[in-house]
């Protein structure tokens, strides 16, 4: 009986295994394709701590001119961006300079 | 005399085809989370707040019964003699903890390759992108291995180890970091 019940587990694991493989290809995310070279960087890059809408997450809110509101001048923020600071990784050494002027430019039309 | 080296050259060429299957295995995942565009999307959080702490949990129960099955395994093996008589079950429990642990790590799995995709931002996330990829190859070897008769004596527990710790240095990278280090303000679950 216990052996026929792990057979069956096995074989839902396989189908699980399956469907991983299926969802990975097919799902297309509720936001479809980036709709800047900003954005495509920033989901790639920014969004699993920042979130998504850049509404916060792990990282602080980005959204509804916070972002503009903790750095006034653009140049700041790059510079943050590049360097780091805290838990904020350093993406100068990820990111080129030009990349790292159209996320940050992208992050402040959130 | 030809036969005998066939015979001889059997089981490290079985060995080699399964290491190749768990090679594209993780290769292909690899790829898949470099060229796929991240959606930075949270698919679902279940009961917890966000989806990272499912993640956190969820890897947390895959590398629990990780650890039962391993120790499950070393009864098998007799490498441990706790119960004195292993009972007759002991080879299917072995055989159902590891299945769980996989079902429980698909979740993980796909939010991090269909969200974040494999990414290099700093040496943890790095490593744990690698050691992601490289835990489902693994994973493939472990199976074929364990299916495929005629393979070399000690392929098994030494495929088992690797897995397991495969299993424990993404747990270390991902869930001990955020247990450790996570910001102010982020809840547990």
């Amino acid at each position: 009986m216990f052996r026929r019940i792990v057979n069956v587990v096995e074989v839902l694991a396989l189908v699980g295994a399956g469907v991983f493989v299926v969802l990975l290809f097919t799902n297309q995310g509720s936001s479809g394709s980036p709709s800047s070279p900003g954005a495509a960087i920033f989901a790639a890059n920014c969004a699993r701590c920042h979130g998504s809408d850049g509404g916060g997450g792990l990282g602080p809110q980005l959204s509804d001119g916070k972002v503009v509101k903790d750095f006034p001048d653009e140049n700041d923020q790059i510079s943050f961006v590049t360097h780091g600071q805290g838990g904020m990784p350093a993406f100068g050494k990820v990111l080129t300079a030009e990349q790292i002027r159209q996320v940050v430019a992208y992050t402040r039309t959130l | 005399m030809a036969t005998e080296t066939a015979t001889r050259r059997d089981p490290a060429m079985k060995l080699l085809v399964v290491l190749l299957a768990g090679g594209a295995v993780s290769l292909a995942l690899g790829v898949y989370g470099r060229v796929h565009d991240p959606t930075g999307e949270q698919p679902y959080t279940l009961v917890f707040t966000h989806t990272i702490e499912l993640k956190v949990w969820f890897a947390t129960a895959v590398v629990t019964l990780a650890l039962v099955q391993v120790l499950l395994g070393a009864r098998l093996f007799g490498k441990i003699h706790v119960p004195r008589t292993a009972p007759p079950w002991l080879g299917d429990a072995h055989r159902l903890t590891g299945t769980l642990a996989f079902v429980v790590s698909l979740p993980v799995a796909y939010q991090c390759l269909w969200s974040l995709g494999f990414q290099t931002t700093t040496t943890r996330v790095l490593v744990h992108s690698t050691l992601g990829c490289l835990f489902y190859g693994a994973f493939t070897v472990k199976v074929l291995s364990v299916r495929a008769h005629g393979l070399p004596d000690r392929t098994l527990p030494i495929v088992g180890g690797a897995v397991f710790a495969i299993l424990v240095g993404i747990w270390l990278t991902s869930a001990l970091w955020f247990f450790t280090s996570r910001p102010v303000g982020i809840p547990l679950y």
